[in-house]
Protein backbone atom coordinates (compact mmCIF):
# COMPACT_ATOMS: atom_id res chain seq x y z
CA UNK A 1 0.00 0.00 0.00
CA UNK A 2 2.94 2.40 0.94
CA UNK A 3 4.45 2.11 -2.37
CA UNK A 4 1.27 2.15 -4.79
CA UNK A 5 0.65 5.42 -2.94
CA UNK A 6 4.29 6.79 -3.37
CA UNK A 7 4.01 6.02 -7.32
CA UNK A 8 0.21 8.32 -7.45
CA UNK A 9 2.25 11.27 -5.65
CA UNK A 10 4.55 11.26 -8.23
CA UNK A 11 2.19 11.10 -11.22
CA UNK A 12 0.57 14.08 -9.88
CA UNK A 13 3.53 16.31 -11.00
CA UNK A 14 3.04 18.39 -13.59
CA UNK A 15 5.00 16.45 -16.17
CA UNK A 16 7.76 19.10 -16.88
CA UNK A 17 9.31 16.91 -19.41
CA UNK A 18 7.22 17.65 -21.84
CA UNK A 19 7.85 21.53 -21.41
CA UNK A 20 10.79 20.93 -23.40
CA UNK A 21 8.91 19.29 -26.36
CA UNK A 22 6.27 22.47 -26.44
CA UNK A 23 9.39 24.90 -26.05
CA UNK A 24 11.24 23.38 -28.99
CA UNK A 25 7.86 22.92 -31.34
CA UNK A 26 6.84 26.49 -30.44
CA UNK A 27 10.50 27.36 -31.27
CA UNK A 28 10.30 25.18 -34.70
CA UNK A 29 6.87 26.82 -35.30
CA UNK A 30 7.61 30.14 -35.30
CA UNK A 31 11.14 29.22 -37.75
CA UNK A 32 9.06 27.61 -40.49
CA UNK A 33 6.11 29.52 -40.23
CA UNK A 34 7.86 33.16 -40.38
CA UNK A 35 6.88 34.99 -43.65
CA UNK A 36 9.08 37.91 -44.36
CA UNK A 37 7.34 40.36 -45.96
CA UNK A 38 7.82 39.98 -49.54
CA UNK A 39 8.59 42.49 -52.34
CA UNK A 40 5.23 43.05 -54.19
CA UNK A 41 4.34 45.18 -57.38
CA UNK A 42 4.63 45.86 -61.03
CA UNK A 43 7.90 44.80 -62.55
CA UNK A 44 9.26 46.31 -65.19
CA UNK A 45 12.10 45.62 -67.35
CA UNK A 46 13.65 49.87 -68.54
CA UNK A 47 15.04 49.78 -71.82
CA UNK A 48 19.09 50.11 -71.73
CA UNK A 49 20.21 53.90 -72.46
CA UNK A 50 21.42 52.73 -75.59
CA UNK A 51 18.75 50.61 -77.18
CA UNK A 52 16.11 53.31 -78.56
CA UNK A 53 14.61 51.75 -81.44
CA UNK A 54 12.15 53.40 -83.87
CA UNK A 55 9.05 51.89 -83.68
CA UNK A 56 6.43 52.28 -86.26
CA UNK A 57 2.94 54.66 -85.37
CA UNK A 58 0.37 51.59 -86.00
CA UNK A 59 2.07 49.69 -83.29
CA UNK A 60 1.88 52.27 -80.81
CA UNK A 61 -1.29 52.77 -78.44
CA UNK A 62 -0.61 55.70 -76.66
CA UNK A 63 -2.48 56.17 -73.20
CA UNK A 64 -2.32 59.77 -72.19
CA UNK A 65 -2.68 60.19 -68.37
CA UNK A 66 -4.16 63.94 -67.65
CA UNK A 67 -3.70 65.41 -64.20
CA UNK A 68 -6.99 64.75 -63.63
CA UNK A 69 -7.09 60.86 -63.56
CA UNK A 70 -8.77 60.59 -67.32
CA UNK A 71 -6.87 58.84 -69.89
CA UNK A 72 -6.51 59.77 -73.36
CA UNK A 73 -6.29 56.91 -75.86
CA UNK A 74 -5.14 57.35 -79.03
CA UNK A 75 -4.07 55.26 -81.79
CA UNK A 76 -0.17 56.07 -83.37
CA UNK A 77 -0.80 56.70 -86.57
CA UNK A 78 -4.65 58.87 -86.08
CA UNK A 79 -5.24 61.55 -84.48
CA UNK A 80 -8.31 60.52 -83.42
CA UNK A 81 -8.65 60.64 -79.30
CA UNK A 82 -11.18 58.73 -76.86
CA UNK A 83 -11.38 59.99 -73.39
CA UNK A 84 -11.98 56.87 -70.93
CA UNK A 85 -11.93 55.71 -67.55
CA UNK A 86 -8.56 53.71 -66.54
CA UNK A 87 -10.92 50.31 -65.81
CA UNK A 88 -12.07 50.71 -69.59
CA UNK A 89 -8.52 50.39 -70.66
CA UNK A 90 -7.81 46.17 -70.07
CA UNK A 91 -10.70 45.77 -72.38
CA UNK A 92 -9.61 48.13 -75.15
CA UNK A 93 -6.00 46.89 -75.01
CA UNK A 94 -7.06 43.02 -74.87
CA UNK A 95 -8.59 44.11 -78.19
CA UNK A 96 -6.27 45.83 -79.80
CA UNK A 97 -3.98 43.04 -79.05
CA UNK A 98 -5.89 40.61 -80.89
CA UNK A 99 -5.27 42.24 -83.56
CA UNK A 100 -2.21 43.18 -83.48
CA UNK A 101 0.28 41.37 -81.09
CA UNK A 102 3.12 43.85 -81.85
CA UNK A 103 1.46 46.57 -80.02
CA UNK A 104 3.55 48.46 -77.62
CA UNK A 105 1.35 50.23 -75.05
CA UNK A 106 2.55 53.22 -74.26
CA UNK A 107 1.55 55.11 -71.17
CA UNK A 108 2.60 58.98 -71.26
CA UNK A 109 1.88 60.41 -67.91
CA UNK A 110 1.31 64.15 -67.18
CA UNK A 111 4.34 64.78 -65.13
CA UNK A 112 1.74 66.25 -62.50
CA UNK A 113 -0.48 63.93 -62.45
CA UNK A 114 -0.51 61.72 -59.00
CA UNK A 115 1.66 58.72 -59.10
CA UNK A 116 -1.70 56.21 -58.35
CA UNK A 117 -3.32 57.77 -61.86
CA UNK A 118 -0.13 56.27 -63.93
CA UNK A 119 -0.38 52.72 -61.68
CA UNK A 120 -3.81 52.63 -62.33
CA UNK A 121 -2.84 52.71 -66.08
CA UNK A 122 0.07 50.43 -65.91
CA UNK A 123 -2.25 48.14 -64.08
CA UNK A 124 -4.60 47.90 -67.07
CA UNK A 125 -2.22 47.90 -69.02
CA UNK A 126 -0.88 44.53 -66.95
CA UNK A 127 -4.20 43.18 -66.40
CA UNK A 128 -4.50 42.74 -70.64
CA UNK A 129 -1.48 41.30 -70.81
CA UNK A 130 0.63 43.48 -72.64
CA UNK A 131 4.33 42.42 -73.02
CA UNK A 132 5.94 45.47 -75.08
CA UNK A 133 5.20 48.45 -72.22
CA UNK A 134 6.66 52.25 -72.31
CA UNK A 135 6.60 54.65 -69.91
CA UNK A 136 6.87 58.29 -71.29
CA UNK A 137 6.51 61.65 -69.86
CA UNK A 138 3.82 63.91 -71.35
CA UNK A 139 4.90 66.68 -73.27
CA UNK B 1 13.68 -0.66 6.23
CA UNK B 2 10.79 1.47 4.65
CA UNK B 3 12.63 5.05 5.77
CA UNK B 4 15.92 3.31 3.96
CA UNK B 5 13.98 2.44 0.94
CA UNK B 6 12.52 6.16 0.60
CA UNK B 7 16.27 7.45 1.06
CA UNK B 8 17.49 5.31 -1.78
CA UNK B 9 14.82 6.22 -4.18
CA UNK B 10 15.35 9.88 -3.67
CA UNK B 11 19.18 9.40 -4.32
CA UNK B 12 18.07 7.64 -7.73
CA UNK B 13 15.70 10.63 -9.08
CA UNK B 14 18.84 13.00 -8.26
CA UNK B 15 20.50 10.17 -10.57
CA UNK B 16 18.45 11.34 -14.07
CA UNK B 17 19.17 13.88 -16.22
CA UNK B 18 17.36 17.12 -15.00
CA UNK B 19 15.08 17.24 -18.25
CA UNK B 20 13.07 19.93 -16.30
CA UNK B 21 15.59 22.23 -17.13
CA UNK B 22 15.30 21.10 -20.97
CA UNK B 23 12.51 23.58 -21.38
CA UNK B 24 14.26 26.27 -19.91
CA UNK B 25 17.13 25.62 -22.33
CA UNK B 26 14.54 25.68 -25.40
CA UNK B 27 13.23 28.67 -24.35
CA UNK B 28 16.27 30.25 -23.67
CA UNK B 29 17.18 29.93 -27.16
CA UNK B 30 13.79 30.73 -28.18
CA UNK B 31 14.27 33.89 -26.61
CA UNK B 32 17.73 34.86 -27.58
CA UNK B 33 16.43 34.15 -31.20
CA UNK B 34 13.84 36.62 -31.10
CA UNK B 35 16.09 39.03 -29.26
CA UNK B 36 19.19 38.70 -31.97
CA UNK B 37 16.93 38.71 -35.18
CA UNK B 38 17.86 41.90 -36.30
CA UNK B 39 16.13 42.02 -39.77
CA UNK B 40 18.11 43.89 -42.31
CA UNK B 41 15.67 46.85 -43.14
CA UNK B 42 15.83 50.15 -43.26
CA UNK B 43 12.87 52.18 -41.14
CA UNK B 44 9.16 52.00 -42.88
CA UNK B 45 8.17 55.25 -44.05
CA UNK B 46 5.01 55.99 -43.55
CA UNK B 47 3.17 56.30 -47.18
CA UNK B 48 -0.01 55.64 -48.67
CA UNK B 49 0.34 52.81 -51.12
CA UNK B 50 -0.46 52.51 -54.45
CA UNK B 51 -2.85 49.93 -55.72
CA UNK B 52 -2.88 47.47 -58.46
CA UNK B 53 -5.34 44.32 -58.97
CA UNK B 54 -1.84 42.44 -61.21
CA UNK B 55 0.19 42.81 -58.35
CA UNK B 56 2.70 40.26 -58.52
CA UNK B 57 5.18 38.65 -55.92
CA UNK B 58 8.84 39.63 -56.78
CA UNK B 59 11.08 36.58 -56.12
CA UNK B 60 14.08 37.81 -55.44
CA UNK B 61 16.55 37.78 -52.60
CA UNK B 62 16.58 40.36 -50.31
CA UNK B 63 20.13 40.87 -50.64
CA UNK B 64 19.23 42.02 -54.30
CA UNK B 65 16.34 44.45 -54.10
CA UNK B 66 17.03 47.71 -53.25
CA UNK B 67 14.05 49.98 -51.88
CA UNK B 68 13.41 53.27 -53.25
CA UNK B 69 10.53 55.23 -51.07
CA UNK B 70 8.92 58.39 -52.28
CA UNK B 71 6.92 59.82 -49.37
CA UNK B 72 4.38 62.07 -49.81
CA UNK B 73 5.90 65.32 -49.76
CA UNK B 74 8.32 63.86 -52.17
CA UNK B 75 11.56 63.23 -50.22
CA UNK B 76 13.58 60.36 -51.82
CA UNK B 77 14.74 58.07 -49.17
CA UNK B 78 17.38 55.53 -50.64
CA UNK B 79 18.99 53.05 -47.06
CA UNK B 80 17.32 55.78 -44.81
CA UNK B 81 19.25 59.09 -46.66
CA UNK B 82 17.41 61.50 -48.17
CA UNK B 83 18.75 61.81 -51.41
CA UNK B 84 18.38 65.24 -53.60
CA UNK B 85 16.07 64.15 -56.50
CA UNK B 86 18.99 64.38 -58.95
CA UNK B 87 21.80 62.52 -57.34
CA UNK B 88 19.88 59.24 -57.31
CA UNK B 89 21.86 58.31 -60.53
CA UNK B 90 24.98 58.85 -58.70
CA UNK B 91 23.85 56.77 -55.39
CA UNK B 92 22.70 53.95 -57.55
CA UNK B 93 25.74 53.48 -60.15
CA UNK B 94 28.07 51.90 -57.03
CA UNK B 95 25.61 49.54 -56.13
CA UNK B 96 24.68 48.15 -59.34
CA UNK B 97 28.32 47.56 -59.78
CA UNK B 98 28.66 45.79 -56.97
CA UNK B 99 25.28 43.74 -57.49
CA UNK B 100 24.55 43.46 -61.13
CA UNK B 101 21.32 41.35 -59.99
CA UNK B 102 19.66 44.24 -58.39
CA UNK B 103 16.28 45.21 -58.61
CA UNK B 104 15.14 48.67 -57.58
CA UNK B 105 11.71 48.77 -55.90
CA UNK B 106 10.29 51.93 -56.33
CA UNK B 107 7.53 52.54 -53.23
CA UNK B 108 6.11 55.39 -53.87
CA UNK B 109 3.34 57.64 -52.21
CA UNK B 110 0.21 57.28 -54.43
CA UNK B 111 0.10 60.87 -54.51
CA UNK B 112 3.52 62.14 -55.53
CA UNK B 113 3.63 63.51 -58.93
CA UNK B 114 4.76 61.18 -61.97
CA UNK B 115 7.26 63.79 -61.98
CA UNK B 116 9.37 62.12 -59.57
CA UNK B 117 9.37 58.42 -60.57
CA UNK B 118 9.60 59.79 -63.61
CA UNK B 119 13.37 61.28 -62.32
CA UNK B 120 14.01 58.20 -60.47
CA UNK B 121 13.19 55.78 -63.19
CA UNK B 122 15.48 57.71 -66.30
CA UNK B 123 18.09 57.80 -63.56
CA UNK B 124 18.05 54.31 -62.83
CA UNK B 125 17.94 53.72 -66.88
CA UNK B 126 21.16 56.22 -66.72
CA UNK B 127 22.72 53.99 -63.73
CA UNK B 128 22.46 50.67 -65.44
CA UNK B 129 20.09 49.34 -63.38
CA UNK B 130 16.61 48.25 -65.35
CA UNK B 131 15.15 46.07 -63.41
CA UNK B 132 12.50 48.35 -61.61
CA UNK B 133 9.55 47.49 -60.05
CA UNK B 134 6.90 49.32 -58.57
CA UNK B 135 5.78 48.16 -55.51
CA UNK B 136 1.93 47.86 -55.12
CA UNK B 137 -0.20 46.21 -52.68
CA UNK B 138 -3.00 44.10 -53.60
CA UNK B 139 -6.03 45.46 -54.82
CA UNK B 140 -9.09 43.96 -54.12
CA UNK B 141 -12.01 43.57 -56.56
CA UNK B 142 -14.25 44.51 -54.00
CA UNK B 143 -12.16 47.69 -52.92
CA UNK B 144 -12.44 48.50 -56.28
CA UNK B 145 -16.30 48.00 -56.91
CA UNK B 146 -16.94 50.29 -54.07
CA UNK B 147 -14.90 53.37 -55.37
Amino acid sequence: MGILKRRERVSDEIPTASMADIAFLLLVFFLTTTVFNEEKGLPIVLPEKSEEVEVSAKNLLFMLVQPDGSIIVKRGESEQEQVVTYRQIEGILRQELAGNPNLIAAVKTDPAAAYRHMINVLDEVKKAGAERISLQVLE
Amino acid sequence: MGKIGGFKKKSKASDEIPSSSLADIAFLLLIFFMVTTVFRKEKKRDIDWVEAEATQKIDEKRKNVLHIWVTQDGTIYINDQIVPEGDVAALIRPIYAENRELVVAVRGDDDVPYRLINGITEQLQAAGAVRVTFATRVEKQMARARR
